[in-house]
């Protein structure tokens, strides 16, 4: 055994010791996206390629295809009056083809509904539902909602057909959490009129945030004048700015009050709003969350650092229950070999014992908790005297010398 | 509130009434032409904007130029040489190149006649499939080898095979594109939409033998000019008053002036200040063009499809050149090809004052519509009237104007009159039907035989109302003022009917026939006031369909010194009915014209002894 883990080892005791009674910290394991944009036709170009910025920069921050639920409801890419085919740009100097050869949408066309949306995230999906279309989210998944397209004042359109309400989507955030389907949520909306969407949410743990005031609208930012439309809005052209300069990789530490604190009106030319009231621990709490908490995927796994104590009872009393078991057996088989004596021949009797020999020495010692501390602290005095002994060999070396 | 009520009702019994409707017709017509006139302002016209989504004009770079300018030039030097060719060589050649570009090419013969000519010519098209589209739509590009004055389009027909070749180049189609060459600059585009939409006459005009999805747009070029131009003339007027949607216009006003910094005119307004008075006079040329309704170029014969169009014409002396013009058609065609849907968003009945400003229908609707309305009040008041027991005639015969006999007599209050219906009906329905003789006349004639034709019916026009006076008169039994009151109620009603229906349709149209018939209203049967009747006559001949005709085709047109005379503008309707389906004609000649008789014979009007049977209520 080396050094170093037996050095380790009195802090593990200690954990166990101490850390039976300890709260499990607020911390998650999985992060997802759901990047929805909600309008189709050419003109709506900007849409796509918002939101098709918006799944580059998460997939680029770790979150793979298979937690990113991107809805898109047309294809730009293959419009005739793309004079780009195949391509989706949203920035003039059409650096970044943000269509490439890596793409996964998995709602297209009129699959985009405000139907599919709510189920999607509540997950009342029947069973024929593919896996890569459901949002397989847990209490400890923080989510990424981005929502882009035509809105209003507690509405956002979903392609010229319907749309979903400020109501629907607080209820729908209401059921995921009833149900535990997350942990914390970020929501974003670039649309007009935007703050109003998240306005009626009353679900705790959300941060939300939108690009425009009641009664304001949403601009795009440019147009690229070789495609002939927009290609990108504002609000979401300055998040992807800061995204893209500050967090350069999963292991930036910029917090999401930072990237709110990066919105100005001359910038996005509407309010950006932010909403923290959701949130436990208010703004303080919520503007300290990391950007990578929701953009980037973390690579936390849920150790069994901590005692599992439910696992141990049970284990504790599952052995409890064989020992009792055992001893019950024993006796009973100690009452009949004494009435088979007489009975039984002695050939018989001796593969009995044979059997029952090997039998007894298979078992297991069973787990008790009859002395329990005082296990403990043998175990506790065992390493410390072995401590104490190294501490004293090393000193009788260093003394010789 | 009962006693309100009561006093409500007893005014309504009150003779004083009736005195009113006069008046009220008198107020309608007034505030009518006010409006109109006010129209012009700030407060009333509004700026133009962009209504639909996808056209998104102006935010294209444009890239014809360079060395499509020498493509043009090879192009104009072929087609120079066709210059006083025939059509079908003219043709020839136009297909080679056109099939030269990889282009499908279809060819469309049509013979139309009209006032004894006969008008016959070959389209030729070539349709460029949309590389990635799926050919359910179609957007066209329209060069006739004359416009509409008959000057070569000598620039026009080389630029679009230019464009048609750099538009080939490009893959970013979403919609076909057609380019269509025509002889001529009405009859042509109008033979092939047409047939386009089945819609012809198969016995005078060709089918087409091949075709594309349905047309989202179409833009004509009407460039004879061969030396550097100024400004874009953009002609938007179609068949009928029809006016394409403003988007259209916008689109290209957006793309041309805004884009690539050229001056746009409409109306043939040259110059335009944006004042008020340049404003009125852009709206009231548009005014008359609409109520005229003819073809005013290639683009116009579209419009009735609800295909949107517009005419450019390059004009002025400047420095942009003919990549240009292209550059704008190119703009306006990426803006088409956006297009999700049929342009829809915007208005389709407005006036534009300016390039950019613009009344809708909402505001100026109620103009014409007061001016229709007039001539219904005044109906009915008639109607009512001619329900009331006469004058009784002894009281008559002692006053001396009928003014002071109502004066003295007022007329028992629950008497009412049996109406007789018979005469009234029957002279208002012969004079409406009479009116279907000179629209036929005029438009199957000859062209030498229409002037002839025009005298001889002005002077028998003249003398109708005469005949039909006198026979009223010596009939059995005599008319009555009744049935006077009558004969002026119906044809009143009709016209205030026929006008309002057709302001919806036709707003100038409507606007100019209520105007020039607005004496009808006040005109009555005057026996005893020989001044005030040769008066009345002498305002309703001056204002008779036959003179204003008349006046119209002497009168100096808008930027000739000279009328184009009577010959020139009976010509002209006839072969717009006949060929655009105008339907000016029917509203001049059944609508206008029996209402005006009726008016005269009422004036000659010698109301005889009142047999009406007084009956007591």
């Amino acid at each position: 055994m080396k050094l170093s883990s037996i050095l380790r080892l009195p802090a593990l005791l200690g954990a166990m010791l101490l850390g039976t009674a300890a709260v499990v910290e607020a911390e998650h394991t999985s992060n997802w996206a759901v990047l929805v944009c909600t309008s189709r036709f050419w003109f709506n170009y900007r849409h796509l390629a918002n939101v098709l910025s918006i799944y580059r920069t998460v997939k680029r921050l770790g979150i793979p295809d298979s937690q990113i639920i991107l809805m898109l409801p047309d294809d730009m890419a293959c419009n005739p009056r793309n004079a780009f085919p195949g391509t989706v740009y949203s920035n003039a100097d059409r650096a970044v083809d943000l269509y490439g050869d890596n793409i996964e949408v998995d709602y297209r066309g009129y699959e985009v509904t405000v139907e599919n949306f709510i189920r999607l995230l509540t997950d009342r999906v029947g069973d024929e539902m593919p896996r890569s279309k459901r949002l397989l989210t847990d209490d400890r998944s923080n989510i990424l909602v981005y929502m882009t397209g035509h809105g209003g004042n507690e509405f956002l359109k979903f392609q010229d057909a319907e749309e979903i309400g400020a109501f629907d989507l607080a209820d729908a955030f209401e059921q995921m959490w009833e149900k535990k389907r997350y942990h914390e949520i970020l929501f974003m909306i670039d649309t007009c009129q935007a703050n109003t969407m998240y306005s009626k949410l009353y679900s705790p743990n959300i941060i939300a945030t939108g690009s425009s005031e009641l009664d304001q609208s949403s601009y795009s930012h440019h147009a690229d004048n070789d495609i002939g439309v927009a290609v990108i809005d504002r609000y979401t052209y300055y998040n992807l700015e800061f995204l893209e300069n500050e967090v350069r990789d999963t292991s930036s530490k910029k917090t999401v009050g930072d990237l709110f604190d990066s919105y100005t009106y001359e910038k996005i030319h509407s309010n950006a709003g932010v909403r923290y009231d959701l949130f436990p621990g208010g703004a303080e709490a919520a503007r300290s969350r990391l950007v990578t908490d929701f953009f980037g995927n973390v690579q936390n796994v849920e150790v069994d650092g901590h005692k599992n104590t439910t696992l141990e009872e049970d284990m504790l009393a599952l052995s409890k229950t064989i020992a009792a078991l055992r001893k019950k057996a024993d006796e009973e088989e100690a009452i009949s070999v004494g009435k088979e004596d007489t009975t039984t021949t002695e050939a018989t009797k001796e593969t009995q014992n044979g059997t029952l020999l090997t039998h007894k020495s298979q078992f297991a010692k069973p787990l008790t908790d009859d002395n329990w501390l005082v296990k403990k602290l043998s175990a506790l005095g065992a390493v410390v005297g072995c401590a104490v002994l190294w501490q004293m060999g090393s000193w009788l070396e260093s003394g010789q010398k | 509130m009962p006693r309100l009520l009561a006093s409500a009702l007893s005014l309504r019994r009150d003779p004083r009434l009736l005195k009113l409707p006069p008046y009220l017709s008198l107020l309608c017509i007034v505030v009518g032409v006010v409006w109109l006139f006010l129209l012009p302002l700030d407060d009333y016209s509004r700026r133009t904007y962009i209504s639909e989504n996808a056209l998104l004009p102006g935010q294209v770079h444009t890239y014809f130029g360079g060395s499509d300018q020498n493509v043009f030039r090879a192009y104009k030097h072929e087609t120079d040489e066709l210059a006083g060719k025939g059509n079908i060589e003219v043709n020839d050649k136009l297909e080679s190149i056109a099939k030269g570009l990889g282009l499908k090419v279809g060819r469309q013969n049509f013979t139309y006649s009209s006032a004894g000519n006969t008008h016959s010519g070959q389209n030729i098209y070539a349709i460029l499939q949309a590389p990635r589209g799926d050919a359910t739509e179609a957007i066209v590009l329209v060069a006739a080898w004359k416009n509409v004055k008959g000057e070569p389009n000598r620039s026009g027909v080389p630029l679009v095979l230019t464009l048609a070749r750099y538009f080939k180049r490009w893959s970013l189609w979403s919609k076909d594109i057609i380019f269509l060459f025509t002889p001529d600059s009405i009859a042509g585009p109008q033979a092939w939409v047409d047939a386009y939409h089945d819609a012809h006459d198969s016995s005078r005009v060709a089918s087409l033998p091949l075709k594309s999805g349905a047309l989202q747009g179409a833009i004509a070029l009407d460039y004879t000019r061969e030396t550097r131009f100024q400004s874009v003339h953009i002609v938007y007027d179609g068949v009928n008053g029809q006016l394409p949607n403003l988007d259209l216009i916008n689109s290209v006003n957006h793309v041309a002036g805004g884009q690539m910094g050229m001056g746009v005119a409409i109306q043939e307004m040259w110059k335009h200040s944006n004042s008020y008075h340049d404003r009125l006079q852009t709206m009231l040329r548009g005014m008359l063009k609409q109520g005229l309704g003819l073809a005013s170029g290639p683009h116009s014969s579209f419009i009735p499809y609800h295909v949107d169009a517009v005419t450019l014409q390059p004009f002025g002396d400047g420095w942009q050149d003919e990549m240009a013009i292209g550059r704008v058609i190119e703009g306006t065609f990426r803006s088409l090809n956006n297009l999700l849907e049929h342009l829809h968003q915007s208005f389709f009945f407005y006036f534009l004052m300016q390039k950019e400003r613009f009344v809708s229908i909402g505001t100026y609707l109620p103009s014409a519509m007061l001016v229709a309305a007039n001539f219904t009040i005044m109906a009915i008041a008639l109607w009512v009237k001619s329900g009331q027991p006469e004058v009784q005639k002894v009281i008559t015969e002692k006053t001396e104007t009928a003014e002071e006999a109502e004066k003295l007599a007022l007329p028992n209050p629950h008497a009412a009159m049996e109406r007789d219906l018979f005469l009234p009906l029957v002279l208002v329905a012969a004079c409406q039907f009479a009116g279907v003789v000179p629209l036929y006349l005029f438009n199957h004639l000859s062209e030498s035989a229409l002037i002839p034709a025009f005298v001889l019916f002005t002077v028998l026009s003249a003398i109708l109302p005469f005949l039909l006076s006198n026979l009223l008169h010596t009939s059995a039994t005599s008319t009555t003022t009744q049935q006077y009151h009558l004969i002026r109620s119906f044809s009143l009603l009709l016209l205030g009917m026929f006008l309002s229906s057709l302001a919806t349709l036709n707003f100038s149209l409507a606007f100019l026939v209520g105007v020039f018939s607005a004496p009808l209203t006040f005109v009555r049967p005057c026996p005893n006031s020989p001044i005030l009747k040769w008066l009345s006559m002498a305002v309703l001949y001056i204002l008779s369909p036959t003179t204003v005709v008349f006046v119209a085709s002497v009168l100096p047109d808008l930027d000739e010194k000279v009328g184009c005379g009577l010959g020139e503008v009976l010509r002209q309707a006839a072969f717009a009915w006949d060929v655009t389906g105008t339907y000016t004609p029917v509203v001049v000649w059944c609508v206008w014209w029996p209402a005006w008789i009726v008016g005269v014979v009422s004036v000659l009007g010698r109301p005889g002894a009142g047999d009406g049977k007084v009956k007591n209520a």
